[in-house]
């Protein structure tokens, strides 16, 4: 039931939720503020490709530009002043911060009792929104550990020589349509679903309802193998018949499990396939992305790619998982996808 | 790109950013001159409290010393006072000379001392260092430890001149090591001599001193104006400091907080509870300091002085008892501990006792602990007890079940092995050589021995057995009987409108549909027993009746009457709708003894044995606790009903009259719908499956059900449930937001805590299924409405909040080993046959007949005795026969064995062995008497001394027999006190002795005459005329009187009796 709005106003204004409500407004106001620069820088580049002369006078690559000002200004005390009025702000803002907002420490722990809802650190709910959508060992580990690698990649895969300390859409293209899809697109939102949305339980509650420990809702998932439907006869019967007649007679009980095994494979890897495909159209979707294309190596080109297809199967799985209820694609003894 | 104007500047250069940074840099001052506010008041409101008391304090000691000094000034002008301070005037000025000469000589061992310590220190060191360095050389460097030593008898031959202070003037003299080191100890010696001698002749100005200083305490209680001064000074200086009780108790943590003990800080600005700033002598209220009307002025001393006595602040802190965040200071909802996170918050004022139960879950009474004492005895009174398990109460169910298993086990072992015997002896007989074969038969001879100490094991579980099957008592009364008892239509009457008939009843209101109400009452009518049948009663006397049941005690327990004409105690039933519902054969039977069953029930057999059972064994059909074993297995029987009423041991035609009473007692429009369905044998079944669902067999026996356990949870350490362990159901959120069931606000806020939870759900047990769909009435919660009232309330949640798993050290733990463990012990006993009814038993209580009309004024005297002295006055033997037979005789039953001529009756309670022990010590521990008892000597009289004796017996002044009962049915028509020959092995000597001479110090308000004798020369003599074979007597009169009563024989008595005229009089 919606309407409740000191559930909301609890939620919000809870010291721990106090920096994600800050990042609703302040992630929207710096997207908007950069794609200002940039579209601003985009122009004047145009201008200047479309004026050899001008461009030679040369002038910051920044906009606003008077050809009278100076190409360069002294750090100090123009840079250096700025920073300053920012410093003393910021620091105002912690202290205010501190003054009025205690640290959120709670009771001691108890073992035996679980707290409901139990929460990450608000900068870890976007993984512990994962959770629901992967296994813990790829939620927890894999997707983390290739997070980081594929930060770490970026620069050995950046075939991109151009926008380099200033602001620009047209030349970086595909880098800000990746970073807004990775980092706002998935990251800040889980982070948000995660502080907002999720309640007791790890339910779904809709801004405004009441967060109610007692709350039932209908949320069975299942594993695409168990879909009836989706898998039915021929050679991915579920049962495992057909991977029977293949197992010496002692390990025939294991013909089940292996049949899901072998089956979840393939779905797996249509995706892989389809989304390779999808990433590399992309790469090559305009001149300027074909040049870029052109310039990278094989290897600079495939893990750009592998790296493409794994962050897309996020948003695939959360699309399976809230609208077809699907639990899990590949089921393993070890892992599930 | 915008055309901007050509003579615009570049703005990153141009733009002046003064204004922003002026604004900038005001907005930082600002900001640090708000966090040192927040750091010096903000954070640390004690600061302010601390001042504010500091002035108020100030002001009303000023006001108490004004006051004070001219009380003071009345006083010394009193010419006693000054006589004493004469007197203090005369013993100092006499003592005077002799000390000032004590302090010269002091004095100038004091120079002596001072001149002779540097060079002592000196040499000191020299001749240790030297020391030092000769036993570091070894054995075998001879001439090195040679050379060594003449170096350390050097330094000590070095003498050093001193100017040495003499009684007249200096001297001087030559010191060596060793004249320094025997002058300086000679110093000290004579130095300690002369103080203690100083400290003698001070004794008698001493002496007056604390003779004034007594004087003054007496007319002048309370702190003086000096200690008022000193106290005002100490406030006026008073540094505004955080204040903290640290407690480290040895690897213990307190409240589990943080693991290193208690930090409280709570007297940062509960100021007044510092007993440095106001002793405890002193309670100060907001109202002496001026604040009455202020909220926020946490200023008062603790209001219980005494309870800070036991529990020293230092070991205690504050929070362990009180609750609370002891360590937080910011805001008083932290420090209180009222906000989420904090598992402990501070008790709120309707629970204060709830601190008590954590340490003190082991005693049923807890001295200071009103609310906490009456929340146990409403959960054993209201029966929360048979559904809920809780550690300390009656458990004697559990204990018998143990036993009755152990004896089961012993039994199937003692049967194997006497199979083993046979086997062992045959193997023994088959055996190749004597050795293997006396080995077999050894240890066939070792398994029959093995078999005889089992036998005497298993004698004693069944003599346990006995003992706790006696001990069993049910709140409600034996089902099993009512066929016998009840009229058939009240029962379903009765489980629909349990409190709107009997409003004071212990029954709490079932939740019940009327098909259930059916069943229930169809099952318990079919499984009563019915017979062998009562004998039938002829009408009594009920006006006699009447006047039984309101002198012989019945309204220590019971009352009589509805609403405000109601009279008697809330132990046990209303009386006044008996006769609505009761048979009158049965009641009868129910008067005469309670006790009695129509069958004995065999918990081995599991079911009631009839006369036929004994037929067959040829027995008669007796059954009481002398005859207790099954004819059929020689197990313990149950042979009582298991009711703490016990027998009054009335006549048979008594009882008749008080049963034609009772059973008089009814509405004229009293009516109640045939229940035919009763007996049809369907309902049965589902009749005995709510039965059990709903617990009922937790208070009443009911055929078949003997052994059900408590359907409720265990409420042991209830205090301590994780709040998310307790189901607000569809009123979560609302607790949490403060919004009452009924969807009004609370007063105090949100209730999603154990209080509210355990309130809301006493006052309606039903409360957290209100919205619920629950079609199936057997899903919904099934606790009953308790009877219980607002207080009730509070007292059983008080109980619940502080039963709390230890989160305190064990130590901290009240379980004494001394003999306050018996006390401890005695109280649960105690309480549950509520002895308190009739008898006042702790200081200042009152029992229930004290209140009555027909007790007060002159006919106090016709109470039953005040036990407070119980244990100094009577022999502890004596005590043990007197509690299992209160008649002391076995053949003359309808009586009292010690106050023959009250009329309220001290009743048999048929108490197991096990009891009797716990009562005789707890009364023991009580008078704190030594533990085993060894009866004092008394001398026996000789030919004069008896005869002195007699005339002081029967001295005109002090007719004893006038009063005391002698066992003359004339003469004791007019008695009011016990016969004497009970004396000697009732009382104690010691006791008697202080008795006698001082009644009113004991028992204030006895009939027993004071002042019978006068102190003189250090013993007592007679107050009326001393008889003449007295006159040179220089012994002590009391003592005489004493063992003359310790020795007085039968015939004495009645000789004496001949000789005192009996006239009307009453004493105790």
């Amino acid at each position: 039931m919606l309407g409740d709005w000191h559930q909301l106003w609890e939620i919000v204004s809870a010291p721990d939720n106090v920096p994600i409500v800050a990042l609703l407004f302040l992630v929207p106001f710096y997207v908007w503020y950069a794609f200002r620069q940039a579209r601003a820088n985009d122009e004047l580049i145009e201008k200047l490709e479309a004026d050899p002369a001008a461009a030679k006078t040369a002038h910051r690559k920044t906009q606003p530009y008077h050809p009278k000002w100076d190409r360069e200004v002294h750090t100090w005390p123009y840079l250096m002043r700025v920073e300053f009025v920012a410093a003393i702000l910021v620091t105002v803002l912690l202290m205010v911060w501190s003054l009025t907002l205690n640290a959120p420490l709670e009771e001691p722990s108890n073992p035996n009792v679980t707290m409901n809802p139990a929460k990450a650190p608000w900068y870890f709910l976007g993984l512990q929104e994962m959770l629901v959508y992967f296994d813990p060992w790829i939620a927890g580990v894999v997707m983390p550990t290739l997070i980081i690698i594929g930060l770490m990649c970026i620069p050995y895969i950046d075939a991109n020589p151009l926008g380099n300390g200033y602001y620009t859409y047209k030349q970086r293209r595909f880098a800000i349509w990746t970073f807004s899809l990775g980092f706002i697109g998935l990251w800040v939102v889980m982070i948000s679903i995660g502080t907002f949305i999720r309640g007791p339980g790890w339910m779904w509650f809709w801004p405004t309802s009441t967060w109610d420990a007692e709350r039932v809702e209908y949320a069975v998932n299942r594993n695409l193998d168990t879909i009836p439907g989706v898998v039915t006869g021929g050679l991915f019967q579920i049962n495992g018949s057909w991977v029977a007649h293949l197992l010496p007679t002692a390990n025939r009980d294991y013909a089940p499990i292996l049949a899901r095994i072998i089956f979840g494979i393939f779905p797996v890897a249509i995706y892989f396939m389809v989304a390779s495909y999808a990433v590399y159209l992309v790469m090559n979707s305009t001149n300027f992305a074909q040049r870029i294309f052109r310039r990278m190596t094989l290897l600079q080109i495939v893990t750009t790619d592998l790296l493409l297809v794994l962050m897309l199967a996020l948003p695939v799985k959360i699309l399976l998982r809230l609208i077809f209820r699907i639990k899990y694609i590949w089921v393993t003894p070890w892992f599930s996808i | 790109m915008p055309d901007l104007p050509p003579q615009q500047d570049d703005p990153i250069v141009s733009r002046p950013l003064n204004g922003l940074i002026l604004i900038s840099a005001f907005l930082l001052l600002l900001t640090v001159a708000w966090s040192l506010y927040s750091e010096f008041f903000g954070l640390r409101p004690w600061r302010s409290y601390q001042n504010r008391f500091r002035s108020v304090y100030a002001t009303y000691l000023q006001k108490q010393i004004a006051q004070r000094r001219a009380a003071e000034q009345t006083l010394y002008a009193t010419p006693d006072y000054q006589k004493l301070e004469a007197a203090v005037k005369t013993a100092g000025n006499a003592a005077l000379p002799a000390d000032r000469q004590i302090s010269e000589q002091i004095d100038l061992l004091d120079r002596q001392r001072a001149i002779l310590t540097p060079p002592f220190q000196d040499g000191r060191g020299r001749v240790g260092a030297l020391t030092y360095q000769l036993e570091q050389i070894p054995e075998r460097d001879k001439s090195a430890k040679a050379s060594k030593l003449k170096q350390l008898n050097d330094a000590k031959a070095v003498t050093y001149a001193l100017n040495w202070p003499t009684a007249n003037g200096t001297k001087l003299r030559q010191f060596n090591y060793d004249d320094l080191n025997n002058t300086f100890t000679a110093i000290m010696t004579e130095k300690a001599a002369l103080v203690s001698k100083r400290g003698d002749q001070d004794k008698s100005a001493k002496d007056a001193q604390a003779a004034l200083d007594t004087f003054v305490k007496e007319r002048l209680p309370g702190l003086g104006s000096t200690d008022l001064q000193g106290l005002l000074n100490s406030v006026s200086g008073m540094d505004i400091k955080l204040k903290q009780i640290n407690v480290n108790p040895p690897g213990t943590l307190i409240n589990y907080v943080g693991g290193v003990g208690l930090v409280d800080r709570c007297q940062s600005c509960h100021v007044a509870t510092d007993p440095l700033l106001v002793p405890a002598v002193m309670t100060l209220t907001r109202a002496d300091l001026g604040v009455a009307q202020d909220n926020d002025a946490p200023f008062t001393s603790h209001p219980d002085p005494d309870l800070l006595k036991f529990h020293p602040q230092e070991k205690f802190g504050c929070s362990p008892c009180h609750g609370g965040n002891g360590r937080a200071l910011d805001t008083v909802e932290r420090a209180h501990g009222r906000y989420e996170h904090w598992l402990w918050p501070l008790y709120y004022a309707a629970n204060y006792d709830a601190g008590c139960q954590q340490c003190h879950a082991a005693d049923a009474i807890t001295e200071h602990a009103p609310v906490l004492n009456r929340g146990k005895e409403l959960f054993r009174e209201k029966g929360c007890i048979g559904c809920h398990k809780f550690q300390g109460f009656d458990n004697q169910d559990d204990l018998l079940t143990a036993t009755r298993q152990q004896i089961t086990l012993l039994e199937s072992d003692r049967k194997s092995d006497e199979d083993e015997i046979p086997r062992l002896n045959k193997l023994g007989d088959q055996a190749s050589d004597n050795t293997v074969a006396n080995n077999f038969y050894q240890q066939a001879q070792n398994l029959t021995v093995t078999i005889a100490s089992m036998d005497s094991q298993e004698e004693q579980l069944e003599l346990k057995s006995h003992d706790l099957l006696q001990e069993i008592k049910k709140v409600g009364p034996d089902l099993k009987e009512v066929r016998m008892k009840i009229h058939k239509e009240w029962i379903p009457y009765w489980l629909e409108h349990t409190h709107e008939w009997r409003p004071t009843t212990k029954m709490p209101q079932f939740r019940l549909q009327p098909d259930e109400v059916q069943a229930i009452a169809a099952f318990i009518w079919q499984s009563a027993l019915t017979g062998p049948a009562l004998p039938k009663q002829t009408p009594g006397n009920a006006m006699h009746g009447k006047e039984l049941l309101e002198s012989r005690g019945c309204l220590g327990c019971h009352s009589v009457g509805e609403g405000s004409n109601t009279m008697g105690g809330t132990f046990a039933a209303n009386l006044s709708r008996v006769g609505e519902k009761d048979n009158y054969d049965y009641l009868v039977r129910w008067v005469h003894n309670p006790r009695e069953r129509t069958r004995p029930y065999s918990p081995f057999e599991k079911r009631d044995l009839g006369p036929e059972d004994y037929a067959k064994h040829g027995m008669p059909f007796v059954f009481d606790l002398a005859h207790s074993r099954s004819p059929n297995d020689g197990h313990e029987l149950v042979v009582q009903q298991p009711t703490v009423m016990p027998s009054l041991r009335l006549s048979i035609e008594d009882s008749r009259d008080i049963a034609s009473y009772l059973i008089a007692l009814k509405r004229p429009d009293a009516h109640f719908d045939p229940a035919d369905f009763m007996d049809d044998p369907k309902l049965k079944d589902k009749g005995k499956a709510l039965v059990q669902f709903y617990g009922c067999a937790g208070c009443h026996e009911i055929a078949g059900l003997e052994d059900e356990g408590r359907v409720g949870t265990e409420l042991t350490n209830e205090g301590s449930k994780p709040i998310e362990r307790l189901d607000f159901a569809l009123f979560t959120e609302d607790a949490k937001r403060g919004i009452e069931p009924d969807g009004k606000k609370t007063t105090r806020g949100p209730w999603y805590d154990l209080k509210g939870f355990f309130e809301h759900k006493l006052a309606n047990p039903a409360v957290y299924d209100i919205g619920k769909y629950k079609p199936n009435p057997l899903d919904r919660l099934r606790m009953p409405r308790p009877n219980v009232n607002g207080d009730d309330i509070d007292a059983i949640t008080t109980m619940l909040l502080g039963s709390t798993d230890a989160s305190l050290p064990p130590d901290y733990m009240y379980k004494p080993a001394d003999d306050r463990a018996g006390i401890q012990k005695g109280w649960w006993i105690v309480t549950k046959y509520n002895c308190m009814g009739c008898h006042q038993i702790d200081i200042g209580q009152k029992s229930v007949l004290m209140g009555l009309p027909m007790y007060q004024g002159e006919d106090k005297i016709n109470l039953p005795p005040v036990l407070t002295s119980e244990g100094a006055r009577v022999n502890p033997e004596w005590l043990k026969n007197f509690l299992a037979n209160p008649a002391l005789s076995t053949t003359d039953l309808n009586r009292d064995g010690v106050r023959s001529y009250l009329q309220v009756r001290m009743p048999t309670f048929f108490f197991s062995d096990d009891e009797i022990r716990t009562l005789v010590l707890f009364f023991e521990a009580l008078s704190h008497q030594a533990e085993p008892f060894i009866p004092q000597k008394v001398e026996p009289l000789s030919t004069t001394e008896a005869g002195m004796a007699r005339a002081l017996f029967t001295s005109t002044a002090a007719p004893c027999l006038k009063c005391h009962a002698t066992g003359e049915p004339a003469h004791d028509k007019n008695a009011t006190a016990p016969n004497f020959l009970l004396a000697k092995d009732r009382l104690r000597p010691a006791w008697t002795g202080r008795w006698i001479t001082n009644p009113q110090l004991i028992i204030p308000g006895t009939a027993m005459p004071s002042g019978l004798f006068r102190r003189e020369n250090d013993h007592w003599v007679f107050s009326g005329p001393i008889p003449e074979n007295m006159r040179t007597y220089s012994g002590d009169h009391a003592d005489l009187l004493v063992r003359y009563m310790f020795t007085l024989t039968p015939e004495e008595q009645r000789l004496l009796l001949g000789r005192t005229t009996t006239t009307t009089a009453r004493g105790n």
